[in-house]
């Protein structure tokens, strides 16, 4: 459902995506791995258009986003963005509403959706990440892994069809870790479209269906995630793995 | 909170000592042994008074000029001339700073009580004038009741017209007749030397009559009595060798009136000093006055923020997120405004664009201050925009917000939260600031504060009392800007 096609992106004269291809299909959850500075988080942000980019294409559902920024996408960019709901490394939740406040938000100023009925809605959510108990919270007093949680069922309040998530659990104590991957690991299972860019390796291996490895701007491995994993082909995954694993 | 008490105690305390005169006696002596006679006046007060003459290199001339020469002249001293605003003539000769104050200084009860006046040296009507098309006007005080009036605050004609009219007070010579032709008042009562200079060569106005006889005469410190009788004795010399009446010939400004000068008496002048009046007590009628002033201040300031605040918030978000031709017209809005002077921002509404459109003095200093106070406001709300997380914009555009839609329910609560503590601040800074309506003619707490002072002859108690008030308004917004940031900080 998601197809990205020779994508390209620069900053100045350094090539930061260099002609990414590939297509992410319904309910597969995939995990894009790399070292640092490959590009993960641009190809993300690429996706649902909170970045530009400057050749190929990347097309959701029926909606195609062409490089030129917001002035080339106006319609498909938002759109998109509603197909497409996107979780933040460092959560972002609004800062001035409560944990259910921020769920219900888009719902109901975006989708037009009738208060009382997305209240109910974001309760619902609230309690499938196992925040019942935190509805009236705002984000400053809640923990790492409570406020990932938020941010979560936030994007699902939208219905994506997808979800992208960059680094859910690597701003969170250790010990915060788990309860994320639990929703996650619950939401993959229930057949939602993922795209996770991750350093859990236990999370990729054992949840996602795929593995994808980008390094340098260019994805060098890509296929069922126990054998990209557990039997690299490309010295420079080895490597990785092998400094990931220490 | 004690000490604050303390503070305001002790400026009271400062405040009402009286400024007294701070040399005492043998006030002919020491301008005899100083060799010069030091004389107040305002060159703004302009022709034919005293002004700097363009054509000649800016040298002072007018026919007060030659008036002082000529005194000090007859005293064996040369004449100095001390600029000093108009309003504050008498308080700055009370201080010692010059000698005498010569410069269209009229007899009122409420100045005989305070100084000492010579005989006069020039006699002058309070002229009427009106608007040619408009026949309701006469030459009588009574057929004014009621009516908008405009003068100069504190001038002989402001006090013939008090509990008469509605008076409207001006700062400036020319601008009461600037009004007159825009329809915002009925008539003008000034000075006849004034009316002829800036009223009558106006088409669309006309003279209705003079209302009364006035008088111009040089005011000293009540403890240079040897002075004022020593000049005095030079008056009446160079009003028999007929100098005086040559002086006004050059200046256009002798008329039958002046003859009186030449016969004037004793008697005379007992009767233009009357019954030195008793100086008005500072009382509740004056209090009532003040809290009306303070009333208008706070809803000017109030009215003037509440255009302040959306406006600003508009040239924020203009110049962040606009369009690019937008975004510099918001950006040049704010330089314009900010690096101007808020008197002149209000000048040029009130009187420069008065042929295009015709706002009442209140309106103008709302849209005047509010428009002033928007640039100050847009700068606080822009650093508060960029004070919000980029992450929060982010969040909301992936949640499928458009960006007007984002700035609207995420960026802008936060901003404004954030901008709060200033937002406060600044309008605590607009209370103050508000005082600047008064040359468009608004009584608000400072003006009525000037006004009362010169009544009761004394700034101590007014003073005070006006500082009090706006400390009143101004603390507690303090105290609630002071909470605001404390809060902010805990989040
Ligand atoms: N706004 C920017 N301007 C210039 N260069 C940028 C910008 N944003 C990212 N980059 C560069 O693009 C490259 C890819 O960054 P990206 O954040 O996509 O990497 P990543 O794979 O997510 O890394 P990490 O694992 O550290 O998050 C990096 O070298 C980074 O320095
Ligand atoms: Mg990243």
């Amino acid at each position: 459902m998601i197809e990205v096609h020779e994508l390209r992106k620069v900053y100045g004269d350094r090539t930061i995506l260099d002609g990414i291809t590939a297509s992410f299909a319904r309910g597969q959850v995939v995990a894009l791995v790399g070292p640092s500075g490959g590009g993960k988080s641009t190809l993300l942000r690429c996706l649902n258009g909170l970045e530009s980019f400057d050749g190929g294409a990347v097309t959701v559902g029926g909606d195609r986003l062409v490089p030129g920024g917001a002035k080339a996408n106006r319609a498909a960019l938002h759109r998109v963005r509603q197909r497409v709901g996107m979780v933040f490394q460092q959560w972002n939740l609004f800062a001035h509403r409560t944990a259910l406040g921020n769920v219900i938000e888009a719902p109901v100023h975006v989708k037009r959706v009738p208060l009382a009925e997305a209240t109910e809605r974001g309760k619902a959510l609230l309690a499938r990440v196992g925040l019942s108990h935190r509805e009236g919270a705002y984000p400053h007093e809640m923990s790492g892994g409570e406020q990932q949680r938020v941010a979560i069922a936030r994007a699902l309040a939208m219905d994506p069809e997808a979800l992208l998530l960059d680094e859910p659990t690597s701003a969170l104590d250790p010990e915060r870790v788990g309860e994320v991957l639990d929703v996650l690991g619950a939401l993959a299972a229930d057949g939602l479209t993922m795209l996770v860019v991750t350093h859990e390796m236990r999370f990729a291996r054992d949840v996602s269906h795929r593995t994808l490895v980008l390094h340098g701007g260019r994805i060098i491995e890509d296929g069922p995630s126990r054998e990209v994993i557990d039997h690299p082909k490309h010295e420079r995954t080895r490597a990785f793995l092998g400094l990931d694993r220490r | 909170m004690n000490r604050l008490w303390w503070v305001l105690v002790l400026a009271m305390a400062v405040l009402s000592c009286r400024g007294r005169a701070v040399v005492v006696g043998g006030g002919l002596a020491r301008v005899r042994a100083a060799g010069v006679l030091r004389w107040g006046g305002d060159i703004q007060g302009g022709e034919p008074y005293v002004y700097e003459d363009s054509e000649h290199g800016g040298r002072l001339t007018g026919f007060e000029v030659e008036l002082a020469n000529a005194l000090a002249r007859e005293l064996g001293v040369r004449a100095q001339f001390v600029q000093n605003d108009w309003s504050a003539l008498i308080p700055t000769l009370e201080r010692g700073t010059f000698d005498v104050a010569l410069n269209g200084v009229e007899v009122t009860p409420q100045r005989v009580g305070r100084v000492r006046f010579t005989r006069p040296y020039y006699i002058f009507g309070a002229r009427l004038m009106a608007r040619r098309n408009d026949p309701s006007v006469q030459p009588t005080l009574a057929s004014l009741r009621g009516r908008r009036v405009g003068t100069l605050a504190n001038r002989f004609s402001y006090e013939l017209l008090r509990n008469v009219a509605e008076v409207v007070p001006y700062e400036g010579v020319e601008e009461p007749y600037i009004d007159l032709v825009q329809g915002r008042t009925d008539a003008v009562l000034l000075d006849d030397i004034i009316a002829a200079r800036y009223g009558e060569p106006k088409p669309e106005l006309r003279v209705v009559g003079d209302l009364a006889d006035g008088y111009y005469s040089i005011a000293l410190r009540p403890a240079d009595d040897d002075l004022r009788a020593a000049l005095d004795a030079a008056l009446a010399r160079i009003t028999a060798s007929g100098e005086l009446e040559r002086i006004l010939r050059g200046a256009n400004i002798f008329n039958d009136r002046q003859r009186r000068l030449v016969t004037w008496t004793d008697d005379d002048q007992r009767r233009m000093l009357g019954t030195a009046a008793a100086g008005q007590r500072f009382g509740w009628s004056h209090v009532a006055l003040f809290g009306k002033g303070a009333l208008v201040t706070l809803l000017l300031s109030a009215l003037a923020m509440c255009l302040a605040i959306p406006l600003g918030l508009g040239l924020a978000v203009a110049r962040l997120y606009g369009p690019p031709a937008l975004s510099r017209i918001a950006g040049a809005y704010v330089e314009l405004y900010r690096g101007t002077p808020v008197l002149l921002q209000l000048y040029v509404l009130y009187y420069g664009l008065a042929p295009i459109v015709r706002l009442n003095a209140l309106s103008a200093a709302v849209l005047g201050l509010g428009m002033n106070y928007a640039a100050y406001e847009a700068e606080v709300y822009r650093a508060g925009i960029q004070a919000v997380p980029r992450g929060q914009m982010e969040a909301a555009l992936s949640l499928g917000m458009t960006t007007p839609l984002a700035l609207r329910r995420v960026v802008l609560p936060q901003a404004f939260r954030l901008a709060l503590p200033s937002v406060t601040n600044d309008f605590i800074a607009l209370l103050k600031d508000s005082s600047l309506v008064s040359v468009i003619t608004v009584v608000e707490l400072t003006k009525q504060m000037t006004i009362t002072a010169v009544d009761i002859r004394g700034w101590g108690l007014p003073g005070a009392l006006c500082a009090l008030m706006y400390f009143t308004m101004s603390y507690p917004l303090s105290l609630l800007a002071q909470r605001l940031e404390a809060r902010l900080a805990r989040s």
